[in-house]
């Protein structure tokens, strides 16, 4: 190892901060690197443990965890656990905007820092965090940088340091390797297994140095490094001053860093501020193996750890370490096989056995002593995929990704801490007697409207999946986002508590610590994100599904977003929604907001913007007629001291040069509804489309199509209509009538069966005809009828020209 | 010997390096192997090799999958056959040809694959005068690559292997799994077992993949590796300028490679392939091949034509006229594409980069 890493570098560490990085069994401080989630690292720490003998063990970790280090390491934990921290800068300490914080600290059966913490407890030796609170980092940290970055999911143990520098690719290069991945696992994994546990130290502190070399001072301000490592290096000063032997365990890039702080002598300490026990906190949490690798590659640790875990686990049963990579690879092998097989990728003996000697034949042309995960998906790729490398074919290599990731999940045994959402939770499900001790799905029938209980019930449900919680899905019910359905008085939903709904109740405790805080926190932030009245109506309408009212500040928001909401679509879609809640209000049983006043300020608005929405584009035409509809009726419904101005605004749009047919003839029917002396206007709109030219007088059937939509009965009072109708259609030759067919259908759609029958008899009547051979008699075979058409031509042509 | 031939095989063409590897070579060999699998990855993968008179430095002739030459020749010391596939243009022929130099010895004990390969090309034929005259013997057996691999205790390479119909495809499942070749003519001489050393060497391109399938039961004989094209530009640039290089002093054209000429090839081909410029633009991909090999081959092309009719002086206007021969293969509309890559991205570089993007981006015009 000395000779990769460079010859003299253990001389080096030695003559470092006064000899403070020496491996001194004897001495009074061992500061150990280590990597996050590294078995070998564990196991080597272990056997340092053993060789030295500390007093106090001091592990990298926010401090204010301390008190759950007994939850973590008792023998009702499972792993993986995680200890969730989380911080809301409402005093604004690190930027203005207030936000809230939240990170993970995963551990594995393989974290060393896990295993330093349960080897105090095993030997009765305290053992303790040292880094700075998780609120203090951030503080000390700038914005999009270290802890302090905007993803959803930030973990603690971030290893990305380790491969920051371009170090690891000429290691890479010097040593045949050709990922980082694999250069660990051969030297610090595998062949880290041969060395003693002085040999690994110094190999370790070798590598952490060298990258240490290469990082600027400015970067590690910046994301914090440095004042994590004074603090740090304080409290392993107080341990020595207290006469203790300090074993402290610390990533291995802080190490040097922090030898140096201490031969300096004094450290100044960091400055801690005093911050409100509600706005920051941490909880032990079960976690999963799928988030802890989804946090890993480069930058928070190893990848596939429960391929990692089942070699610490064997490890710590005592199995013989010279092989112990070789039975957990071929274990792994044989999993996938099995796997394969089960998942129409047949994999045979001979595929497994020509894997496992390709394995047995890498590691020997590798120079390891063992068969590692590198060479398990060597093996698999090349027995296993029969075909180019393609998603048809890597089946096998996908469930090798998925078992060395490892689906489980982790259980705290102490529920002292548990997180108080998680704690609601469960309360909440208990109280609706909901089954929650199994990961099997369930159905519940909730009836709406027979008793509390069953709102109550929904309210939960509309809560769990407005934080997407993944805990159920509405499988059948009314929906009142989009208005169907709204018939139905029951709701079916199917529920299944899986871990993940545990991790997203735990992330979001940062939003409020019952179900009903989070849901308004969650609410309020989706209304700042939102800007168009349709969205902040559908985030409305949750709110009123999840039985929460919308606070003062909510409500101005979803004014505000009327206000300044210029698009005539979203406000009609928002017009709906608040309709449907002001109709279901006490239907429900939720009079807290008053959606009456939101649902007055969308019609004045869209009142206002009526006018100057005469000529939309084409496709857009028929949404904006059904916008115009719902506006009368509302207005007509629940604000009839709006029709006034409603009819104004239809007086101003119809009263512009350019109007699409539609939209028109929407108009004039609204007016006619308004006021029925105002037909003579639809009248003689429609004859001006009859006497325009061939290209206006399609146009005709268009206009037909809005006025019908809007006022059907002009047509059922009298006949004029009707005949206008008729003159419009046979005005038309044979290919105009086949292009104007679908908007007359459509027209005529929107009668009622009755009616239609009514209108057949009607013109058969003015053709000295029954309706009912319109209906139903036998239809005139169209050349017969365009002959005789023609006939009709001649003859009257031949009688005067009386078509003239 | 090298003067001689056009294309000189692998084991002559890096004879001294193979010699220097033989005699540097303290790993353990399997049977009939000319060079243990730790001196064929340095063969391949390039490194030193230490021989009495020094140390010897063996260049890198495979680029961009380490990993995928340790398997393959772990394989290849296995039980089981190797087939490589991949796209064309992809080195898998010259993978499988310096495998085998290396183990064997010999690269051209070969089968090329085509829709009218047969089982006596692949497996044995027979001189018919002599069969007339003396009836099946030995004498009158003429050996195909196979039975010759067999006997030699030697690899076989069979090139485009899904070319050939399935049915002469599947006349390797016995031989690969009984390492026997029973030929019935010659009675009980007619049992050929195979020397240890034997084994086949595969190589499909995945546009083949379809024409004539792989029947399962052939599969299962062998462990499958895709040979990708490279990913990384700068990469592709040296392999180029190697590639060239190499050909260059083959065919006695004493000119430096113009190291411009390599970027703008290497660029242009790496954006086509992916679909995607280097500053984010989407381009649409051509039908033909972009492979490095056509990129090595424009490249020469070019050189030679600055060679014997520039003076020694490569003219950018006669890289674009070489690029249409090779991009505008399989249809109409690569010519438009290649049109808009030029005003797009290469206008775009033209301005960014400038230098002899510059000097590309005029040639926009001899696009036709």
């Amino acid at each position: 190892m000395d000779s990769i890493l460079g010859n003299g570098r253990l001389a080096q560490i030695n003559e470092i901060s006064g000899g403070l990085l020496r491996y001194d069994p004897e001495g009074r401080l061992m500061l150990f690197p280590v990597r996050h989630h590294s078995p070998v690292c564990s196991y080597q720490l272990i056997r340092a443990i053993d060789e030295f003998s500390p007093t106090v063990i001091l592990v990298e970790g926010p401090e204010n965890a301390n008190d759950l280090i007994p939850v973590l390491t008792a023998e009702d934990t499972e792993l993986p656990a995680a200890i969730y921290y989380f911080y809301k800068d409402k005093g604004g300490l690190i930027n203005d905007l207030g936000q809230d914080y939240r990170c993970y600290y995963p551990f594995l059966t393989a974290s060393p820092e896990y295993n330093a913490l349960r080897e105090g407890r095993k030997r009765g030796i305290p053992a303790r965090f040292i880094d700075l609170p998780f609120c203090e980092i951030l503080i000390n940290t700038s914005e999009n940088s270290g802890l302090c970055r905007p993803d959803e999911r930030v973990s603690y143990a971030d290893d990305a340091k380790l491969t920051r520098s371009d170090i690891y690719k000429a290691l890479c290069e010097k040593t045949s390797v050709s990922s980082f991945d694999e250069f660990w696992e051969k030297y610090f994994e595998i062949e880290g297994l041969r060395l003693s546990a002085e040999e690994y130290y110094y190999a370790l502190h070798s590598y952490c140095i060298m990258n240490r070399e290469t990082e600027n001072i400015s970067a590690m301000t910046e994301d914090g490094t440095l004042v994590r490592e004074r603090h740090m290096a304080l409290r392993i000063r107080e341990a020595l001053d207290s006469g203790e032997r300090v074993l402290a365990v610390t990533g291995g890039f802080h190490s040097s860093g922090i030898a140096e702080l201490l031969s300096e002598g004094k450290i100044k300490p960091v400055r801690l501020h005093k911050i409100p026990a509600d706005r920051q906190g941490c909880f032990p949490a079960a976690y999963s193996y799928e988030a802890a690798d989804s946090l890993n590659g480069y930058s928070a640790g190893m990848n596939s750890p429960a391929y990692y875990d089942n070699v610490m686990k064997r490890l710590l049963s005592g199995e013989d370490k010279s092989s112990v990579f070789d039975s957990c690879s071929l274990d792994l092998l044989v999993r996938t096989a099995d796997e394969a097989s089960k998942k129409d990728s047949p994999v045979t003996i001979s595929d497994t056995s020509a894997a496992e000697s390709l394995m047995k034949g890498l590691a020997a042309l590798r120079n390891i002593s063992q068969c590692g995960l590198a060479e398990v998906r060597d093996g698999v790729t090349s027995a296993f995929i029969k075909g180019e490398m393609s998603p048809s074919y890597d089946m096998p290599l996908r469930i090798l990704a998925r078992l060395a990731s490892g689906d489980a999940v982790g259980r705290i045994g102490d529920k002292t801490f548990q997180p108080p959402l998680v704690a609601d939770f469960e309360k909440q499900c208990a109280s609706h007697r909901l089954k929650i001790s199994d990961s099997v799905q369930h159905e519940s029938d909730v009836s709406l409207f027979s008793g509390k209980s069953g709102l109550a019930l929904s309210r939960l449900f509309h809560r769990l999946d407005f934080l997407r919680t993944g805990f159920c899905v509405l499988a059948k019910g009314p929906d009142l986002h989009s208005g169907a359905d709204r018939n139905r008085v029951r709701e079916i939903w199917q529920y299944r508590r899986v871990p993940q709904v545990d991790s997203v109740l735990i992330d979001r405790t940062a939003d409020g610590f019952t179900i009903a805080e989070a849901c308004t926190s969650a609410a309020a932030r989706a209304l700042d994100g939102q800007h168009k009245s349709a969205q902040t109506a559908q985030t409305a309408v949750d709110c009123f599904l999840m039985g929460i009212p919308l606070t003062d500040e909510q409500y101005l928001s979803v004014l505000g977003s009327i206000d300044g909401d210029g698009d005539i679509f979203s406000l009609g879609n928002a017009l709906e929604c608040f309709s449907r809640l002001c109709s279901l209000q006490e239907l429900y049983g939720f009079l807290d907001t008053d959606y009456k006043k939101l649902l007055s300020r969308c019609m004045e608005k869209l009142i206002y913007l009526l006018p100057y929405s005469a000529d939309p584009p084409r496709e857009s035409a028929a949404r904006l007629t059904s916008i115009m509809r719902s506006m009368y009726s509302i207005a007509a419904r629940l604000l009839p001291h709006l029709c006034p101005d409603l009819e104004k605004a239809l007086d101003t749009m119809i009263s512009r040069q350019q109007k699409e047919p539609t939209v028109y003839g929407t108009a004039m029917g609204l007016l006619y509804s308004f006021d029925s002396s105002r037909r003579s206007d639809a009248e003689s709109a429609l004859r001006g489309y009859l006497n325009g030219s061939a290209g206006i007088r399609k146009l005709g059937a268009d206009y037909l199509c809005g006025l019908f939509t809007s006022a059907g009965d002009i047509v059922l009072a009298d006949d004029v209509f009707l005949k206008m109708t008729d003159e419009l259609i046979t005005g038309f030759d044979s290919n105009d009538f086949l292009e104007i067919l679908p908007p007359l259908k459509l027209a005529f759609s929107r009668f009622t069966p009755s009616e239609i029958r009514s209108i057949a008899h009607r013109i058969a009547q003015s053709y000295s005809s029954d309706g009912n051979d319109i209906l139903f008699g036998e239809a005139v075979d169209e050349a017969l009828y365009l002959f005789g058409q023609s006939i009709d031509r001649e003859v009257i042509s031949q009688l005067g020209g009386a078509d003239k | 010997m090298e003067q001689q031939y056009i294309k000189p095989p692998v084991e002559v063409r890096y004879a001294e390096e193979l010699k220097a590897l033989e005699q540097s070579d303290t790993g353990r060999k399997p049977e009939n192997w000319r060079l243990s699998p730790k001196a064929v990855r340095t063969f391949i993968l390039g490194g030193t090799a230490d021989t009495p008179d020094g140390k010897v430095k063996i260049r890198r002739k495979f680029y961009g999958n380490d990993p995928l030459v340790e398997r393959c020749i772990i394989t290849l010391a296995g039980s089981r056959g190797l087939m490589l596939v991949g796209e064309p243009g992809t080195a898998k022929t010259m993978l499988s040809e310096l495998l085998s130099a290396a183990c064997c010895g010999t690269s051209t004990n070969t089968v090329q694959g085509t829709a009218g390969t047969t089982e006596d090309l692949i497996k044995y034929g027979w001189n018919y005068a002599l069969l007339l005259a003396k009836g099946p013997c030995r004498e009158a057996l003429v050996p195909a690559p196979l039975l010759v691999g067999m006997e030699k205790g030697i690899f076989v390479r069979f090139e485009e292997m899904t070319r050939t119909p399935a049915e002469v495809q599947d006349c390797l499942i016995s031989v690969m799994s009984d390492r026997i070749m029973n030929i019935p003519e010659l009675g009980d001489d007619g049992i050929v077992m195979a020397r240890r050393g034997f084994n086949i060497i595969g190589t499909a391109n995945t546009r083949d993949k379809g024409v004539n399938e792989m029947s399962g039961a052939l599969k299962r004989r062998f462990n499958f590796e895709t040979v990708a094209p490279i990913k990384d530009v700068a990469l592709e640039k040296e392999i180029i300028l190697r590639e060239t290089e190499d050909l260059a002093r083959e065919g006695h054209i004493d000119m430096p490679v113009d190291r411009d000429i390599v970027e703008l090839l290497a660029v242009t081909y790496h954006e086509l392939r992916e679909g995607r410029t280097s500053e984010g633009t989407v381009v649409e991909r051509p039908a033909s091949v972009m492979s490095t090999a056509e990129a090595v081959s424009v490249c020469f092309q070019t050189m030679s034509h600055a060679w014997y009719y520039g003076g020694g002086k490569t003219d950018v206007g006669i890289l674009t006229e070489n690029l249409i021969g090779a991009v505008c293969k399989e249809e109409q509309s690569d010519i438009e594409k290649l049109k808009a890559y030029f005003r797009t991205a290469v206008r775009q570089k033209a301005e960014k980069v400038g230098g002899a993007w510059i000097a590309y981006s005029e040639t926009e015009g001899s696009l036709r």
